[in-house]
């Protein structure tokens, strides 16, 4: 190999040859004392130096990022690990000793009856509050995208139950459904409509989790679709009314498609949200889990809610988590693909 | 390079190993040891009771200020000083946080007749006999059902202290309205005076039933009992489809059905105080609550008679346990001041400002009952106290079962038979899964 040219290794393994800008001199013969470094000294001072920097730059990321990286490994992997393990143990909450049972947990979560039934009702409940809280979300959306009075208010007024405590937001429509003494009971009264057994029917209960799910959830949805909506170009719109397309070919043909984005990522995220962050609702307004028994209720019935069952419930703890791993996994895999980015 | 991806490997799995190491180590032990062996007989006679105890409490009925009152009263007159720690809202999360740790350094802890069983399994509880003994605690002064609540296998774990039971509620003004002289004795006239109150129109329902989140197993358990029936006899589950159970459900059942009585939607308490229903069995806790918020005149009358035996009435609330976790001379100092905070004296006063019933033979309660007569029938109902059911109280999970399934009886029409039969075999199940190892040894 000839001075001037050196060859570095790519980091794909293939080889780059560069040209050597140093001085013509380099590499002829000199005295001793002043002879030039050879190559396994030039290597040597290379990695050094690489190593140095190296070793400032770790030192750099650990300064800067090794706090949260503890904490997040403390506070999410640590106990992620340890429910993993427990998932594995035949346990009480609490008991000081426990038997190992492998995959006998998720088994059962996977077979029983009641575990089916949890599987069923995650799915009705998802599948409602994520469509019911997207639909109504856009139809608001855009109407708040018009110029009509009072519009700033009325977008406060939307997004507002979506920071309330759903405690709080639970208890009010408690009173709303009360079949007895409830809001809801005196307006259906009136047209003479007997109110529904709201709290007593199973059916009835999981529909009425998902419309208070949904009305607390819309204004998020509301929101994130008006933003949406005002990033589409107003020319293209312009553009079409021009060309005589009215507001619906308009909606389906370039409001729709340029909203995609905006759909796929409340989509991501409302599925996500229905399957966890609902617990307060439902633990509010049927705290037995009639007929609402979700995935995440579920979690905690097993564990708190009188059975006990630390292991087991952890099991169904790590099912929810692969769970929403995957549907992430799925709709960023494929669902991502048929949304049109500007 | 060879060596260096070898020497990656063993980093790797030494990494793993440590992690696993580090998970294992903080779970429970894995390798069958029992913890109850290593509690040793304690000759008490040599203890001498610490300086200082924790008191873990819920304040049960608000009884914040009142507890803080008898602990410096006991502190005067002991020398022991109690710290104490609310631990949490309700009995559920006094024992969920008892069960999972923060309550490692509690001596004394609050927790109801239905949480204390998994807390004993779990080897957290001492029995108390002979530490009383030791603390010169009398314990013949107890209402003798309220203190076997926390009998088991020969030992006591627990004294009481926050006690309640249900107490049969009715509106004067519509029993006076609808010429009805006295409260009803059975089950049937309770039938007969629901379906008068509902043909003269004086409210909606003559009685309202509790709905699945209001304990429906406990407040029906009378009904049940007044049948012949049971929800088990100790840990024999078939009493809970019996043809006596089926009777007494079957009877509940057509009461909804005939229109004379309901199940409330949210709680019997809010039917019975705004006038939907005219009658109701809620606990004796709710008489304050009750009162302030119904705006007629309420009157209490014992738990009805069944065809099969007299009302007899299921204790419920709380008791005092010690933490076996405690020392010797902790656990000696607990024992004296749960002895003191379920004293005569002490529980009259804690039964005046809670309404909870007082859990000693002797309380005084005269004060209370000139201010509050229909009191004086929840304190008198304690003579026909009976011990709750094992499955509602010591079963995980069978108190909700019974829940969901009365809820669902009284209201749906289903097979009464057909349904206890499934909750038979769902207890077994039950038993099966969560107890029987450490129960049947």
């Amino acid at each position: 190999m000839a001075w001037g040219h050196c060859t570095h290794k790519t980091p794909g393994g293939g080889s780059l040859t560069t040209t050597d800008s140093r001085p013509a001199h380099v590499g002829q013969d000199k005295p001793e004392a002043s002879a030039p470094p050879d190559d396994a000294q030039l290597a040597a001072a290379r990695k050094k130096a690489h190593r140095r920097k190296n070793s400032k730059n770790w030192s750099l990321f650990l300064l800067f990022a090794g706090p949260n990286i503890l904490l997040i490994l403390a506070f999410i992997y640590y106990p992620l690990a340890m429910n993993m393990y427990f998932s594995s143990l035949d346990w009480r909450l609490g008991a000081p000793r426990a038997d190992p049972v492998g995959l006998a947990n998720y088994q059962r979560f996977f077979t029983s009856p009641s575990g089916l039934e949890v599987w069923r009702v995650t799915g009705i409940f998802t599948a409602g509050a994520v469509l019911g809280s997207m639909i109504l979300g856009l139809l608001i959306a855009l109407v708040l995208n018009k110029k009509i009075p009072g519009r700033t208010f009325a977008r406060t007024a939307v997004f507002s139950p979506y920071v309330l405590s759903g405690v709080g937001v639970a208890l009010v429509w408690m009173f709303i459904f009360d079949p007895q003494r409830g809001a809801l009971m005196f307006i259906l009264d009136r047209i003479g409509i007997e109110s529904p057994q709201w709290f007593l029917d199973p059916d009835a209960n999981l529909l009425m989790v998902i419309i208070v799910y949904v009305w607390k959830n819309l204004g998020y949805c509301a929101v994130v679709f008006l933003a949406g909506l005002q990033s589409i170009p107003k020319d293209l719109l312009e553009s079409a009314t021009i060309d005589r397309a009215g507001p619906v070919r308009r909606f389906f043909s370039i409001v729709l498609p340029l909203l995609t984005p905006t759909v796929f990522f409340l989509l991501v995220t409302n599925i996500i949200f229905s399957m966890t962050n609902a617990f307060d609702i439902l633990r509010v307004m049927t705290p037995t889990g009639n007929g609402t028994n979700t995935i995440i209720f579920e979690i905690y019935l097993q564990s708190f809610g009188q059975f006990n069952r630390a292991g087991y419930s952890a099991a169904i703890a790590v099912v929810l988590f692969f769970t929403l791993f995957i549907i992430t996994a799925v709709q960023l895999r494929f669902v991502e693909r048929k949304v049109h980015y500007q | 390079m060879k060596q260096s991806t070898i020497s990656h490997s063993w980093k790797g799995i030494a990494a793993f190993s440590v992690a696993a190491l580090a998970i294992t180590a903080c779970g429970p032990d894995t390798n069958g040891g029992d913890a109850a062996e290593e509690a040793a007989d304690t000759d008490w006679a040599d203890v001498e009771p610490a300086e200082s105890i924790v008191f873990a409490t819920n304040h049960p009925g608000g009884s914040e200020d009142i507890e803080a009152e008898f602990i410096d009263e006991f502190t005067e007159e002991t020398g022991i000083e109690v710290e104490v720690i609310t631990s949490g809202a309700n009995y559920e999360e006094t024992s969920q946080w008892f069960q999972t740790g923060g309550g490692s350094n509690a001596d004394v802890v609050v927790l109801s007749d239905a949480t204390w069983f998994p807390n004993y399994l779990n080897d957290a509880l001492i029995p108390v006999d002979d530490v009383l003994e030791a603390a010169d605690i009398d314990v013949s002064g107890y209402v003798d059902a309220l203190y076997e609540d926390y009998l088991y296998e020969g030992s006591h774990y627990g004294v009481p202290y926050a006690r309640s039971t249900p107490l049969f509620y009715y509106n004067v003004e519509h029993y006076e309205e609808a010429g009805i002289d006295a409260p009803p004795e059975t089950w049937e006239e309770v039938a007969e005076i629901s379906q008068t109150i509902v043909d003269e129109d004086l409210a909606q329902f003559g009685y309202a039933f509790p709905p699945s989140d209001e304990y429906p197993a406990w407040g029906m358990a009378n009904l049940v009992w007044g049948y012949g029936g049971a929800w088990s006899e100790e840990w024999d589950f078939s009493t809970v489809s019996s043809d006596e159970t089926v009777e007494a459900l079957e009877f509940a059942q057509s009461g909804v059905e005939d229109g004379w009585a309901n199940v409330a939607a949210t709680s019997q308490t809010d039917d019975f105080s705004s006038g939907v229903a005219s009658q109701t069995i809620q606990s004796t806790g709710s008489l304050g609550g009750i009162m302030d918020t119904a705006d007629f005149e309420v009157g209490t009358a014992f738990l009805p008679d069944g065809p099969a035996a007299e009302g007899e009435t299921p204790t419920g609330g709380a008791g005092l346990m010690l933490a076996a976790a405690s020392s010797p001379e902790e656990q000696l100092a607990s024992a004296m001041f749960v002895g003191y905070m379920t004293s005569a004296d002490v529980q009259a006063r804690f039964s005046e400002e809670t309404g909870y019933v007082p859990s000693h033979q002797e309380s005084d309660m005269s004060d209370v009952y000139a201010d509050t007569p229909q009191f004086e029938t929840a304190v008198e109902q304690l003579e026909r106290a009976r011990v709750q059911d094992f499955a509602r109280v010591f079963l995980p999970g069978a108190d909700l079962e019974l829940a969901t399934t009365l809820q669902s009886l009284l209201t749906s029409g289903d097979d009464v038979r057909e349904e206890m039969e499934r909750v038979e075999a769902e207890f077994e199940s039950l038993y099966e899964t969560d107890l029987a190892d450490e129960i049947d040894g």
